[in-house]
This record gives C-alpha cells, structure tokens and sequence, in this order.
C-alpha cells in the first residue's frame, strides 16, 4: 500500500524574517518591540489553530528567541499534550536582543557562524531548550546544517535523530531573485529525506559508517522542474510561496498549482517503494499582518488555511499520514536501505510545456535527465567524493555550501551556447553523410520501471531524419544500485535503409564549480586508456584532443572536487576520445564514437569514482 | 516631503519580477507613482496591477488541475 507522509513544521519566531523590514519601515530597527513580539506569537497560535482544526499534528521547532518567552513555551507543553505535537528546536530563529547581546552580530544563518560559535550557539541553546522543558530535543534544523555541525550535534546531543538540512535548490538563483542580498547558497542536494552522510550534509550516507545518525528532510518539498529553472521561492509546498510567484488567479483568489504540487509529489510513491513524502515548513513572517508584497493578508491567511485544508482532506481520505519529525526519522529508517536510491519522474505542472525530467538520488550521485533533451543527462553532482566542504566563517566556504557539479546546464550552459564553444551536458550524435544531429534535439517522454536493483527509464523512440535515411532509435537510460555509474544504451529499431549504418558520438562535456563562473582547469587531467597507445593530457586551455580506436577506457581527474569520471562502451567499432578546452570554452569532454546498424546497440558507462 | 515610502502595499516591480527579481518599489505620493530603485519602470498602482497579470503569461497551466502525471494528451 502506498504511503504518503506530511511533516507540518511550525516555528515561534519572536524576530520573524521580512517582518522588521515590512512593519518597521520608516523607524529604526528595534527587534523587541512589543508590537513585533505579540503579533509573531499571533501568527504561531494561528498557523497552529489551522493545523489542528484539519486534524494535523505538527512539529513545534521552538527558536532561541521563543525560549524567552513564557507564553511561547506553555504553548508548545500545551499542544504537545493535547495534539501530539513534537517539541522541538531550530536553529533558525536566532535574532533577538537576548541573542545580539550575548554574539555581537547580526548573522543568524548558522551554517555561516565559525564552527567555535556554531558549538557555542547549540550547546546555549540546547542547553536553554532542556532548562524550559526538561529535555532535550529529539529534531532540529535550519535551512542547512553543515556536516561538522551536525556530527557536533549527533555527539553532544544523541538523542537527535531528525533535522531540517537543506533547502533543494536554493543557491545562485535565489541569490539573484534577491537582488543579490539573500545568501543562502545551497544548490545541489536531496529533494526528498535522506540520510547525510559524516563528510557531507548533501551526499547521503553510503553505509553504516559513513552515517551521520540523523534522518534529514528538505526544507520544504519543492517543483523539481521550477526550481531547478527559476526562483525556488516561487513554487513549493509553502502557500505564501505560490503567492510569491503569483501563482493564483487575482479575482477569484485560487490557487490549484498548490495541489498539483502536492498530488505530484504524493505520485512520485510509484517511483519508491510505495513511499512518497512532503513537507510544510511556513515562518510566520509570511502571514504578517501588513501582507506580503502584493498579498493582503486576508490572502496570505487563506491559502495556509487551505493548504491545511487539503493536507487534512487527505488524512481523512486515508492518502496521507501525518507524522511528526522524529516518527518520520523512526518511519524512513526502517523503510530505507542506504543504498536504495530515490527517484522522481516529474512533468511540468504549471508552464503548460508538457517537458518532463527524471532526478535520481543515492549516495553515489544526484543526476537530472531531460527528456525533453533526448534523455541528455543536465545536471550531476558527483556524491561518491563524499567532498569535504566546511562553510562558515573561517573556512574557504563561508556561505557556499552548494554540493559542486559536473553537470549543470543553467549555469554552464547546456546544448545550446551563444556563438562558439560547448556547454555542459551529456548526450550522443548521430552523424550520416555529413549530416549530424544531437539527441537533444529529439524530444520525447520516459517510462519508469525497476528491475530488482536497477532503475531504468525507457525512452519513447524517436526518428532523425536525415537526407536519404530515416533512423528510429530508443534510449533506455540504467542506474544499477550501488554501482556509482549511469547505463545509456541506444538501439535502433529501424533504418529506412537496412543495409546503411550511421556514426554515433556519445560524449559528456563537463567541467566543474557551483556558480555560473568558471573555474581554473588547469588541475584537471584527461585521460585514454589504451595499452601502448594511452594518453595523459594535463590541461592546458590548448584546445587538444586524444583518442584511440578501442580505448578501454577515457576519464578526467577533476582534484578540486576529487572525483574521477570516465566512460565505458561496448558496440561496434568504438574510438574514445577525450578533448581539452580553451579559454572561451573551459570545459572537457569525453567520449566515444561507434557505428550502428539496423537492431544494433551502442551501449556507454558513465562512472563516477572517488579520486584523492 | 522628499523621501518615499512603502505604499498600501508592498509591490514589487513588475518589469523585475519578469527577469525573476523580487525587488520592492518605493512610492511617491506627491506624484502618485510607484518607482524600481534598480529598473526603470515608474508606474500607477492600476499599471502594476496590470503588468502583474502581464507577468503571469508564462504560467499557462496555472489554472489547470492534473489528476494523471504520465499522462501528456490535452
């Protein structure tokens, strides 16, 4: 039986974000005011009431600020009691004059404070959570929680076996929805929950040793073709969110996307085992009483009230069960394997585009394929180098904690590049004659299926034309578990022509980073694996290529990230190739050509390894 | 009075939120605008109200609800 699981998470926030600036504009910042306290604590009660009302228990993550406040934490013991509700504590939350007072700053992100502080921070506030309530919490969060903090957590408070840990996909984008001021970079991890592993929140863990001991869920459940696209604050399982997009009709004031959001997210239980979750995760200074831009409150009010409603609606249909966060921990732990992999085939639900993508997670790499691209792989981050990135101050990373890519077609380009040069992305061409097209041309749609380890996306066929033949050819795209690599097998079902054969090109060109800028290549090696004829190309920006006819193998060592990544194949008369940049195109790439006749298959292995 | 405030409500600009920037806009009440601090777009209440309907051209299954997600006929 399919499950769906709902984490409802409510924070007393004294200092709500947006709040001061929105309420107080025109005066001078004063974060106690008594007017900012009552109404925070006003928006809490009332996210809580809805909550409730719809038969929903929810998860209180109490914040520094709240444990000052007596009214605050007779709340929390009061519905505890009476709903079960968790009591629980975030991270999020810091501000408060309590707070400044004690820090001397105004930073409150607390991935970003030096691990010294961070340690300071939870053991104060831990400390002042068991003082209220006589115990210590068993969830935690932030919008991330870096891996030092968290094994600082695990070790200093065990108990503690749920934490919010990221938000997917908030990084360069939101930062530019910004203005630029917002600065939670953060692009590069897990949608769904997962366990994150020692060396790396976003890498979940591969086995019982590299386990962080947590279970983390997203921070919010979020539209995986949206954000991946455009501001991830726009679109996800946070009603204030859809109005931040205008996402509604402005006369009748509805706002199905929401649903769609959530019924999709609810489907994604076929990909996995029968489970599917989500997660609401509203601070309250997004029900302020003055409105949220162009929302009135009245707006702001209604769609969290409905978005409860349709949570509750569930419940009471028996589609969704409503846990708290460390039931859910309790929950994912006996379900899943670590390596079992979380999968997502997701369709367009708001642009009317009909694209879909499929994203893959396990703790080897997360990958995003494109169907509208042919089944062309556009984004991959390398987990299985389990990398090592301390952010916050006093390290190299102060607020970057994206996990880095290989991959990533927004921010280095994919197929299409203005003028000259190449742009990220793994995809194959075909060539007749002289003539050439790229699958990423072609689109078309996936099917889902498993076969005991392996998830596999079987591609509807398409037909190139080319002048004087016709060629129909399948992909079906292998992620076998455990095994670090991805399988794309072409088939050509039919030729116009049976006796003709055509020249395949598959290829990856990657590079590496977690912005849209480039960076230095010159560590990079690319290499060809064949006997005597082998090649080692240190790159140079020299616009090289080497290659050799049944090349066992080519690769790029990519250091800054340690990863090794490298392409297999099996077909007829295969070549591989690897191919150095140049300064207006910093990138390499690696491949293999082959050719292909009529029932014929040309099968390529992208592996990635673990290079120190 | 020289300085601008926040109006009724807080919009954002329009001509911004296009380019996906959410960048609240300042209002003048001698001129009865608002302005974008980092665009150039000045307008009545009654135009961004209408460029924010402009903005949503590209949500074209905004009000559309999907019940089957593999399913891609119209």
């Amino acid at each position: 039986m399919e499950q769906f699981i709902v984490n409802i998470i409510h924070r007393p926030e004294m200092v709500p974000e947006y709040a001061e600036k929105v309420t107080g504009q025109g005066k001078a910042e004063d974060i106690g005011r008594k007017a900012l306290l009552t109404e925070s604590l006003d928006i809490f009660k009332t996210q809580q009431d809805c909550a409730h009302r719809h038969g929903l228990k929810t998860t209180i993550q109490m914040t520094y600020a709240s444990l000052f406040n007596d009214e605050a934490v007779a709340l929390a013991k009061e519905h505890h009691e009476r709903y079960g509700d968790e009591i629980a504590l975030s991270l999020l939350g810091l501000p408060c004059e309590e707070f400044r007072k004690k820090y001397n700053t105004k930073d409150f992100c607390i991935w970003m404070f030096s691990m010294e502080d961070k340690k300071a921070i939870v053991r104060d506030v831990f400390g002042k959570f068991h003082d209220r309530f006589g115990f210590y919490p068993e969830s935690t969060g932030s919008y991330y929680l870096d891996a030092e903090l968290i094994n600082f957590i695990k070790a200093e408070y065990p108990q503690v076996k749920c934490a919010v840990a990221t938000c997917w996909e908030e990084g360069p984008k939101a930062y530019h929805t910004c203005n630029n001021s917002w600065y939670t970079l953060m692009d590069g991890g897990p949608w769904a929950p997962w366990i994150p592993s020692k060396q790396n929140t976003h890498a979940p863990a591969a086995n019982a040793e590299e386990d962080s001991g947590i279970v983390a869920i997203p921070h919010l459940s979020r539209d995986l073709l949206a954000c991946y696209d455009g501001n991830g604050s726009n679109f996800g399982t946070h009603p204030q969110n859809v109005l931040r997009g205008m996402i509604y009709d402005t006369s009748t004031w509805e706002f199905p996307y929401l649903y769609n959001l959530i019924d999709q997210y609810r489907a994604l239980a076929k990909y996995n085992d029968g489970y599917a979750y989500n997660m609401m995760f509203v601070g309250p200074g997004w029900m302020n009483k003055m409105g949220r831009w162009e929302a009135p409150y009245e707006l702001l009010l209604k769609s969290y009230e409905e978005g409860c409603a349709y949570y509750g609606e569930l419940k009471r249909q028996g589609k969704l069960t409503d846990m708290t966060m460390s039931e859910f921990a309790d929950y994912y732990r006996a379900k899943k394997g670590y390596t079992v992999p979380e999968c997502a085939l997701w369709r367009d639900i708001l642009y009317g585009s009909k694209k879909q993508l499929f994203w893959y997670c396990d703790p080897y790499m997360r990958a995003c394929v494109n169907m509208d691209q042919g089944g062309a792989l556009v984004d991959l981050r390398p987990y299985v180098a389990k990398l090592e990135w301390p952010v916050g101050i006093g390290t190299k990373h102060v607020q970057d904690a994206s996990y880095p890519f290989l991959i990533q077609e927004k921010y280095r380009a994919g197929y299409f590049t203005h003028y000259a040069g190449e742009g990220t992305v793994r995809s194959a061409k075909l060539r007749y004659r002289g003539e050439e097209v790229d699958l990423c041309l072609c689109r078309t749609k996936a099917h889902f299926e498993r076969e005991g380890g392996e998830r596999r996306l079987t591609l509807d066929p398409v037909t190139v034309e080319f002048d004087g033949l016709s060629v129909t050819l399948q992909t079906v795209i292998a992620f076998p578990e455990g095994e670090s690599c991805i399988r794309y097998e072409r088939r050509v079902l039919s030729m116009s022509d049976p006796d003709a054969q055509v020249q395949i090109d598959e290829y990856m060109v990657g590079c590496y980073g977690t912005t849209e800028y480039p960076e230095d290549m010159t560590s990079l090696t690319l290499r060809v694996d064949a006997g005597e004829d082998s090649v080692a190309l240190p790159y140079e920006y020299k616009c090289r290529e080497a290659g050799a006819d049944g090349a066992a193998r080519v690769s790029c060592d990519v250091p800054p990230i340690k990863t090794r990544v490298s392409m297999t194949c099996e077909g007829r008369q295969p070549r591989g190739y690897v191919r150095e940049g140049y300064a207006f195109s910093p990138m390499f790439a690696l491949g293999y050509t082959g050719t292909l006749r009529e029932k014929e298959v040309f099968t390529t292995w992208l592996k990635l390894e673990k290079a120190d | 009075m020289a300085q601008a405030g926040k109006g009724r409500l807080n919009y954002r600009c329009p001509s911004c939120f296009m380019r996906d920037l959410d960048i609240d806009m300042f209002y003048d009440k001698e001129r009865g605008e608002y302005y974008c601090l980092r665009c150039q777009y000045v307008g009545t209440e009654e135009d961004v109200l209408q460029k924010n309907e402009m903005a949503r051209f590209r949500y074209r299954a905004m009000r559309k609800r999907f019940t089957d997600f593999e399913d891609f006929s119209d």
